[in-house]
């Protein structure tokens, strides 16, 4: 049932925004249901998926352990190459982690209702697309044992970091966003952790969200400071989401190798993110829609398509920006700049450019098709291209080490089973995250989904049958 | 920086342990019981112990001496040799005997120990600059594959064991004269090598002595002897050749005497403004060689026509009026592609500047050319001016039939006792001798040999010879200077010298080195006492008074007429042309088990751990051929198999085979480093052969090459230009690229006082022969990574030699930029350093913190001149203990993660600054010279502080040609180049 012009005042016919008009109750259900099964009943897919990610975790954590053991010459970085697929990765995850937070707060300011149904779990993704991201500069240097030089912390040895250096920048703009994003993630969960408690049986499961739930009790006062905290926080993470990427790409833009010296790149980056974060929400979605067949009335045709816009336009901003920089690059008359353009189009990275090019600007193209937009099979399909793309974008950038001032220094990259390895366990440690989320914590915010039902609409009732029927 | 210059006193400096020294199995046993422990390192022959007791008992038996290793037991000096002041380092000067000269060396050892090469100012044929291959000899000394012991028959012996044999068979030879009995020798130019071989020639009369080198000079000292009657040796002064034209040659690099050629080559085109001359180099070779590169005009022959080109080239100036004596002997020649009009270009420079030019042809020219390019340089007036000839009685020089009939004589069973007197594998001997399958025929073989091979287990007697560097001898240089080589350290597992095993061979008991040198040596020095003659000598590492007299020439005509006639040219090259080279590496294999030789980029192919086959780019084309295909070389019924190498501006249906590797030594280097070329090398065509079939075989190679890329790309790297287009415009350097005013994002630091230290590299003087690189590498304690490392990209070399092709790709130009870190005052790394690890000093050095350095690579990245190196393994800690020896102590071993580059040898900058401080002065303009720049052959390195109006550097700088690279980045480098100049002749202009 919807809420039409007639019932609300409104001219224009909203799209519903769950579907199947459950209640409240259902609502509770249906999310609680997912997580509270015993651990007997655990669906057999989820424990597929939990080992088959452990285990691709834990190879993550033996590639590691490799690593620090024989150096990082167990890649297949070289000079000039210094950075390969660890850098590459980095951007990649924190890309992803992008969507989260874009999702949760940028939305929310918008007062974009729909974005209730997928914020959680975006922002889940968001932690754990930023725990894998974190991984790698804390694992990529040459001397793993005194990484923490990188951090400000007083020491007797009289080392304190440089603050030119971007990679210092990063540190604090990763950091700052890590904590803002699980900060937000966790407060918007205290109401759901409420409900989760109360309806826990086992003596463990009351005591852990009863702590977690900060003693939640659904009253109007702290119902009106939560919203208060939810919107400062949803303020505080809104420049956060331009500003980590924007400092992300100025590790590139503030040197002077070509093909990274580019003003365009902190716009670039961010649109190249959400776009990316998007994609990786999509996939997810379309997943999770698929093993948990409860979430399909919330997860909607509506909403994916929506995702499906953003993409688009932000996969334009993408190309627009590919192609500014060709201009630029001609433009400027360096021969530098150009060379360096023309190689990443036509030199030995040939095949990744137009990868990349493909996925991220051709293929999206096909939303302009509604129907395209509305079929689930696509759009599964076409945000793998998009994953697959913006890796391949961040490995385009870093590949322009590979020929830079000097013609005589100019190498070839080849990456290592190592690497190989290490980027795949990534794929596991994000995905064993996921799986745990899913398995144990509200994979959707009930009470925001709720507060967007017309139900929660003051004067719904004028309208309607009451909201609380049954046993309630 | 030496000593020498300083301590005229001299009593001091002198190696006078030796004498002290006992080696008598008494003395070994003393030594045993002293350090236990040796016992159970066996298989570690020169672990720590042994070398602490071989450097204390070496030190004037003076004790033992410490290391810094805190994770070690310190044994401290218990009673210091004289003069010895810890961690100060000490200057000895001695020599390095190549072939049949020599080049002068002083070494630096630090508490006994030698780490590092320079050459010796003193030194007639080394001048203070120095090469690859005296650089690289100190890694031979500590050669961790070296003998270790007397084997007989494969099994362990000892020195008193060989003597005692000796001994009985010596008493059959006393009796028959030495019948029977044969010494194959190398090379020598030792007058101590000299009056051994009359000794014992005067012990056993009928004995027969022969002396082969698979690399020699054996043509050019035949063919001068033909044209002159007598043994001549020829000592060039490229330095007042105004034209120059180099036949089949690389007087630059390869061929003898290379440090002074370079050096005099570099003179006479050092140019100090538009109006200054220089000289003009005219190149006609086969494959392209340094000198190759050097060349004003270059022209692809193939080595087989090398004498139809020197006959038509004498045939031009005797149509211009000047007799060539014995030319109308030389008959008819082919012109094939050879340029006519380029023929007189030449012979035209050639006849306007007489008794200023200079003609040579290369080592692998046949006798018949050499002694035509003797007729042709007398003609000229050259003789005298800009060659003259020293008389050359004493060197031993190689004999190819007397090898041959050696072999024949073994056959035959006329010989009973072989004593092979060569520090060299068998395998350098041409194949088709079988000199294996002789060598079982013969009673008894002697070998003394630096590395075991696959004949060691052959021998009665295989002795592990000393390295120069440790062991007595003697050498003379090109100019007959007599030069004493003393030892830097006792011998690593008591080897032995070549003269005390001849000595023992004459008389039949041992002698210690040095009182055989010592002996020879009292015929040599003339007046005064002997004691402070001697003195003097081992101290200054010359004795220039015993110089040979300059002989003059006459050419005999009836000589050359007699020759041609037993010899006639053949000139009849079909098929593909295969010529021989030693290898820039690893010469005549001598090298192959050098990390730092083998790592060395070849300084134009730029490979590294291999040789190849190098083929023109047409030729390539034409049998299909790409980079690191195998191809058979059939010559007759020999053939092998190599993979090629495809070189732009060889000669084409030339193949050119670099010698010396895959020998069947079994060095951790050099074992499956490389492709033998002896199957197809033969003792009647060791140089070149024509007619040969290359087929592809279809399997492929992988080459590691440390630049993959040899096109400039049309960037303003290297700039250059004709003399004339430098007359026009003389700053046309600073012209190339325009540079727009640039700002800072901060302020800048002014850099104005005290030291500032900055570089200049003359590319007019640079020939790129990498002996920087080297020297650098002993200097710095850089890391030899391997081949499979180094083609990742992860190669070490702080200073690199980058080499471009510019022009037609079947015959382009080469021009080299020797690259190391700029130290730019504004570095782009320092900016980029999460943990400034990298900063700049007041003297404005760009300077690494190791310490603090954790290895993000971006510094790296962030680097126009991709000069910097990381550790991307702990590569050191592999090395075995006694490589680890040849490391210098002042300077830090970096470990794994770390990021490194060149310093501006900040060890030395600051051991001259605390000279000038205890002094009580300010450095001096020269006083500093950096690893680099000391050993650079041509002088094209500067370096000094840029504050001081006064020095060579700020004149350096100031040069019109001086430019930086990528200067538009406002990077401002320390490091400045001087373009470079050619001087084409206007005749030849198209």
């Amino acid at each position: 049932m919807s809420v039409t012009a007639e019932n609300t005042g409104l001219v224009i016919e909203d799209i519903p925004l769950v579907k199947g008009d459950p209640d409240f109750h259902k609502i509770t259900t249906d999310i609680c249901r997912i997580s509270e099964k015993p651990i007997t009943k655990t669906p057999r897919w989820w424990w597929i998926a939990f080992i088959i990610s452990g285990m691709l975790a834990m190879n993550l954590l033996i590639m590691i352990g490799y690593l620090a053991w024989e150096g990082v010459g167990v890649w297949g970085v070289n000079i000039p190459v210094g950075w390969g697929w660890a850098i590459v990765n980095f951007v990649f995850w924190v890309g992803i982690g992008h969507a989260g937070t874009l999702i949760s707060a940028i939305l929310f300011l918008f007062r974009q209702k729909w974005r209730t149904s997928i914020n959680r779990f975006a922002e889940a993704m968001t932690i754990c697309a930023v725990i894998c991201a974190g991984v790698f500069p804390g694992i990529h240097v040459g001397r793993i044992w005194v990484a923490y030089f990188m951090f400000p912390v007083p020491n007797q040895m009289s080392i304190w970091p440089n603050f030119r250096s971007p990679l210092l920048w990063d540190i604090f703009a990763v950091g700052t966003y890590f904590t803002a994003s699980a900060l937000f993630w966790y407060t918007g969960m205290i109401p759901d952790l409420a409900t989760y408690r109360d309806r826990a049986k086992s003596k463990i499961k009351k005591v852990v969200f009863g702590i977690l739930s900060l003693g939640w009790r659904g009253g109007n006062r702290q119902w009106k400071h939560y919203e208060v905290a939810y919107l400062l926080l949803a303020g505080i993470s809104t420049p956060l989401v331009l500003s980590v990427h924007s400092v992300v790409s100025t590790d590139f833009a503030t040197s002077i190798v070509p093909g990274w010296h580019t003003t365009i790149f902190p716009p670039y980056f961010v649109a190249g993110a959400i776009f990316s974060g998007f994609a990786m929400v999509m996939t997810l979605a379309i997943l999770a829609r698929k093993v948990l067949p409860a979430l399909q009335n919330y997860i909607t045709i509506d909403t994916l398509e929506r995702m499906a816009k953003i993409m688009m336009v932000t996969g334009m901003m993408v190309g627009y920006a590919y192609s500014t920089e060709f201009f630029i690059a001609w433009y400027s008359g360096n021969m530098y700049e150009r060379f360096a353009f023309i190689n990443r189009a036509f030199g030995p990275y040939w095949w990744a450019y137009w990868t990349m090019v493909s996925c991220n600007v051709i293929i999206p193209q096909l939303f302009w098709i509604r129907k395209l937009r509305r079929t689930i099979p696509v759009l599964f399909a076409l945000s793998i291209f998009t994953n697959i793309g913006m890796w391949f974008e961040r490995f385009v950038i870093v590949m322009s080490l590979h020929a830079d001032y000097l013609p005589s220094s100019w190498d070839y990259y080849k990456p290592t089973w190592v690497d190989a390895w290490t980027f795949i366990g990534s794929f596991g440690l994000f995905l064993t995250l996921f799986l745990l989320f899913i398995r144990f914590l509200p994979v959707m915010a009930m009470s925001e989904v709720k507060g967007v039902l017309p139900r929660a609409n003051p004067h719904f009732h004028h309208n309607m049958p009451p909201a609380h029927k049954g046993e309630a | 920086m030496s000593s020498l210059d300083k301590n005229k006193t001299l009593d001091k400096k002198y190696w006078r342990s030796l004498e002290q020294l006992d080696n008598k199995p008494e003395y070994q046993r003393f030594a045993k019981n002293e350090f236990p422990e040796e016992d159970t390192e066996k298989n570690h022959p020169v672990s720590r112990r042994t070398f602490l007791s071989t450097v204390g008992t070496t030190l004037a038996f003076a004790g033992l001496t410490g290391c810094r290793r805190p994770v070690e037991k310190i044994v401290p000096y218990v009673d210091a040799p004289e003069n010895l002041v810890l961690g100060e380092p000490e200057y000895y000067a001695t020599s390095m005997p190549l072939g049949t000269s020599s080049y002068g060396l002083v070494v630096t050892c630090h508490e006994g120990r030698p780490v590092k090469i320079e050459g010796n100012e003193l030194h007639p044929s080394s001048l203070g600059k120095s090469n690859n291959f005296m650089q690289a000899s100190i890694l031979n000394l500590y050669d961790p594959d070296r003998s270790r012991k007397i084997t007989n028959k494969g099994k362990e012996s000892s020195w008193q064991e060989f003597e005692d044999a000796w001994k009985e068979i010596k008493t059959e030879f006393d009796e028959n004269g030495g019948e029977g009995l044969v010494i194959l020798g190398n090379e020598s130019s030792s007058p101590s090598f000299e009056r051994l071989k009359k000794e014992f020639f005067k012990t056993y009369p009928k004995a027969e002595w022969v002396t082969f080198n698979s690399v020699s000079d054996e043509n050019i000292y035949g063919g001068i002897r033909i044209a002159s009657g007598k043994n001549l040796q020829p000592v060039y002064h490229y330095d007042k050749a105004k034209i120059i034209v180099a036949l089949d040659a690389d007087p630059f690099m390869m061929d003898s005497e290379n440090v002074t050629s370079a050096l005099g080559f570099a003179k006479g085109r050092s140019i100090s403004g538009p109006h200054d001359k220089m000289n003009r180099l005219y190149v006609a070779e086969p494959g392209y060689t340094i000198t190759g590169a050097m060349a004003d005009h270059r022209l692809r022959i193939k080595s087989s026509q090398v004498i139809d080109f020197t006959v038509l080239l004498a045939r031009a100036l005797e149509s211009r009026g000047t007799t060539i004596p014995a030319l109308s002997a030389f008959g008819a020649v082919k012109q094939n592609n050879i340029d006519q009009r380029w023929i007189d270009a030449v012979a035209d420079d050639l006849i306007s500047h007489k008794g200023k030019s200079l003609v040579v042809a290369g080592r692998r020219q046949p006798k018949a050319v050499h002694a035509l390019i003797l007729s042709i340089n007398y003609a000229l007036e050259n003789i005298d001016n800009t060659i003259e000839f020293h008389i050359a009685e004493h060197i031993q020089v190689s004999d190819r039939a007397a090898l041959k009939n050696l072999v024949a004589n073994i056959d035959n069973g006329k010989v009973n006792t072989l004593v092979v007197l060569s520090d060299y594998p068998v395998a350098t001997i041409p194949f088709d001798l079988q000199i294996i399958e002789s060598l079982k025929k013969i009673q008894r073989t002697y070998k003394l040999s630096s590395s075991a091979d696959s004949v060691s287990a052959l021998l009665d007697g295989d002795i592990h010879s000393a390295h120069n560097l440790a062991s007595w001898g003697d050498c003379r240089s090109m100019d007959g200077t007599p030069a004493i080589i003393q030892p830097m350290i006792e011998p690593l597992f008591f080897g032995k010298s070549v003269l005390e095993v001849l000595n023992l061979i004459i008389y039949g008991e041992s002698q210690k080195g040095y009182n055989i040198v010592r002996e020879t040596w009292k015929d040599i020095f003339h007046g005064e006492s002997f004691e402070l003659s001697w003195r003097k000598a081992l101290h200054d590492g010359v004795y220039p008074e015993g110089k040979t007299r300059v002989e003059p020439v006459i050419i005999q005509e009836i000589a050359i007429e007699a020759h041609l006639k037993e010899f006639p040219i053949e000139n009849n090259s079909t098929g593909m042309e295969i010529v021989f080279t030693a290898d820039h590496s690893v010469y005549d294999g001598r090298f192959s088990n050098n990390g730092w030789m083998q790592e060395l980029p070849d300084p134009l192919t730029k490979l590294i751990w291999d040789n190849a086959a190098l083929i023109s780019t047409a030729s390539a084309k034409m049998h299909g051929l790409e980079n690191g295909d195998f191809i058979s070389i059939e010559s007759g019924d020999n053939s092998i198999e190599i993979p090629v190498w495809i070189l732009p501006g060889q000669a084409d249906d030339v193949i050119i085979l670099p010698l010396g590797y895959g020998n069947d030594s079994n060095g951790r280097i050099e074992k499956g480093a490389g492709f033998s070329v002896n199957g197809i090398r033969t003792i009647d065509n060791m140089d070149f052969l024509s007619g040969t079939k290359v087929t592809r075989t279809g399997k492929k190679h992988v080459f590691a090459t440390t630049q993959n890329h040899g096109s400039m790309e049309g960037r303003p790297l290297i700039r250059e230009a004709d003399l004339d287009e430098y007359r026009n415009d003389p700053e046309f350097a600073q012209h190339e690229v325009h540079v727009p005013d640039l700002a800072s994002l901060w302020k800048e630091h002014k850099y104005d006082e005290g030291n500032q230290w900055g570089m200049s590299i003359d590319l007019n003087a640079c020939i790129g022969c990498g002996a920087c690189t080297i020297s650098c590498q002993s200097e710095n304690n850089i890391p030899v990574v391997g081949k499979e490392q180094a083609d990742y990209g992860r190669e070490m070399h702080w200073m690199r030699i980058d080499r471009y092709f510019n022009g037609d790709l079947n015959n382009p130009e080469i021009g080299f930029q020797p690259m190391a870190c700029q130290h730019c005052e504004m570095a782009p790394c320092e900016q980029v350093c999460p943990v400034a690890a990298t900063t700049h000093d007041a003297e404005g050095l760009n300077v690494m913190t190791y310490n603090r350095c954790i290895g993000t690579r971006y510094c790296s990245n962030n680097c126009a001149y991709k000069v910097r190196r990381f550790n991307f393994f702990n590569y050191t800690n592999r090395l075995p203990e006694l490589v680890k020896m040849a490391q210098n102590p002042d300077v830090t071993v970096r470990s794994r993660g770390v990021m490194e580059k060149c310093t501006f040898c900040l060890q030395r900058i600051n051991r001259t600054k605390r000279r000038a401080k205890l002094e009580g002065r300010t450095v001096m303009d020269g006083e500093m010279r950096t690893a680099c720049q000391q050993a650079c052959p041509t002088e094209a390195i500067k370096f000094g502080n840029i504050l001081d109006k006064k020095s060579s550097i700020v004149k350096a700088k100031n040069s019109e040609r001086t430019y930086e690279v990528l200067a538009e980045l406002n990077l401002r480098p320390r490091t400045s180049y001087q373009a470079r100049l050619r001087n084409p002749n206007p005749a030849l202009k198209s």
